[in-house]
């Protein structure tokens, strides 16, 4: 299996936050996107810094995550932007 | 008066042919916005900055004609021509040199270092002061047939590299064939008589790549 790029994981996390309804709890996203612990968090930082994702506290049920209208944008236009990256060999 | 007819054709040519470019470039640079916001791509941020910089540079370029064209009617150089002349010269080329860079580094940004691109931007300077400061037609095609063979040299070993991996990318050969035809227009200004017997096939040609090039862009990026 290839390592994946930097926009396939953005990809894949964006896309089980958004098959979960938009929203999902922490620990079930971490296991799901089969990344290393200190991987997803910095992923995740890197998602909230641009606006991908909003973390919100629940007091029952913990740290929840969920997707925004640019997150969405992301997922809409990934096939376009990889066709794009690779036309252009970028 | 006849002279005078030509040079305004002349002009008027200029004008058109500099519109599109700077038109087509700055459209690539604008509908590939939401891509590089979405992404922060390297690739991405360092295509987009080749094709601004490609405007700027058809800019500037088509005000050295303006000054080249009114020279050659009027027969005089007054001061203010004598000191706008230079300043754009050095704007021209470095902007020119930056845009093949940029584009030589969108290609490569995985190999290179991030700081390479000051790199970049230094022998740029070093160019555009070279060509301020010694005015000789064959220190000009040593740079630009320099400048050239560096990009097509970088550009082919990354086609080598790529079509061993059994990929293809006729891109390349675009981007070789918009590099050679950005140096002649280069050496248009530079050495104004060079190319004048092939001037309209150049710029026909130039429209076309880059014409093509956005078309790419545009239905690549979905163009919404």
């Amino acid at each position: 299996m290839t390592k994946r790029s930097r926009l396939e994981v953005l990809r894949d996390i964006l896309k089980i936050i958004s098959e979960n309804r938009g929203l999902i709890n922490l620990t079930p996203l971490l296991r799901k996107s089969n990344l290393s612990s200190q991987r997803f968090y910095e992923y995740l930082e890197d998602m909230k810094s641009k606006g991908f994702i909003i973390g919100r506290s629940d007091g029952r049920s913990g740290k929840k995550i969920s997707i925004t209208e640019k997150g969405n944008r992301y997922l809409e236009k990934y096939s376009s932007i990889m066709a794009f990256i690779e036309e252009f060999d970028l | 008066m006849q002279m005078q007819q030509l040079a305004m054709q002349g002009a008027g040519m200029e004008v058109v042919y500099a519109f599109v470019i700077i038109i087509c470039s700055l459209m690539v640079y604008i509908s590939t916005r939401e891509l590089y916001r979405l992404t922060s791509h390297k690739g991405i941020r360092y295509f987009r900055m080749a094709f601004l910089f490609f405007a700027i540079a058809y800019f500037v370029r088509s005000i050295i004609k303006f000054i080249i064209i009114n020279f050659n009617l009027r027969a005089v150089m007054d001061f203010h021509i004598r000191s706008i002349g230079p300043i754009t010269l050095f704007f021209f080329m470095y902007f020119s040199s930056m845009a093949i860079f940029y584009l030589l580094y969108s290609v490569k940004w995985r190999d290179f270092k991030d700081k390479m691109i000051y790199l970049f931007h230094g022998i740029s300077v070093v160019i555009a002061g070279v060509i301020l400061l010694i005015p000789s037609n064959t220190v000009y095609l040593i740079i630009n047939i320099l400048l050239l063979a560096i990009f097509a040299f970088v550009i082919l070993t990354s086609r080598k590299q790529e079509q061993s991996r059994k990929k293809k990318n006729s891109l390349h050969v675009v981007y070789i064939l918009l590099s050679v035809f950005w140096i002649l227009n280069i050496l248009d200004i530079l050495i104004p008589n060079i190319v004048k017997t092939y001037q309209t096939l150049i710029y026909l040609a130039s429209l076309f790549i880059f014409l093509l090039i956005l078309y790419k862009v545009l239905r690549k990026t979905g163009a919404d």
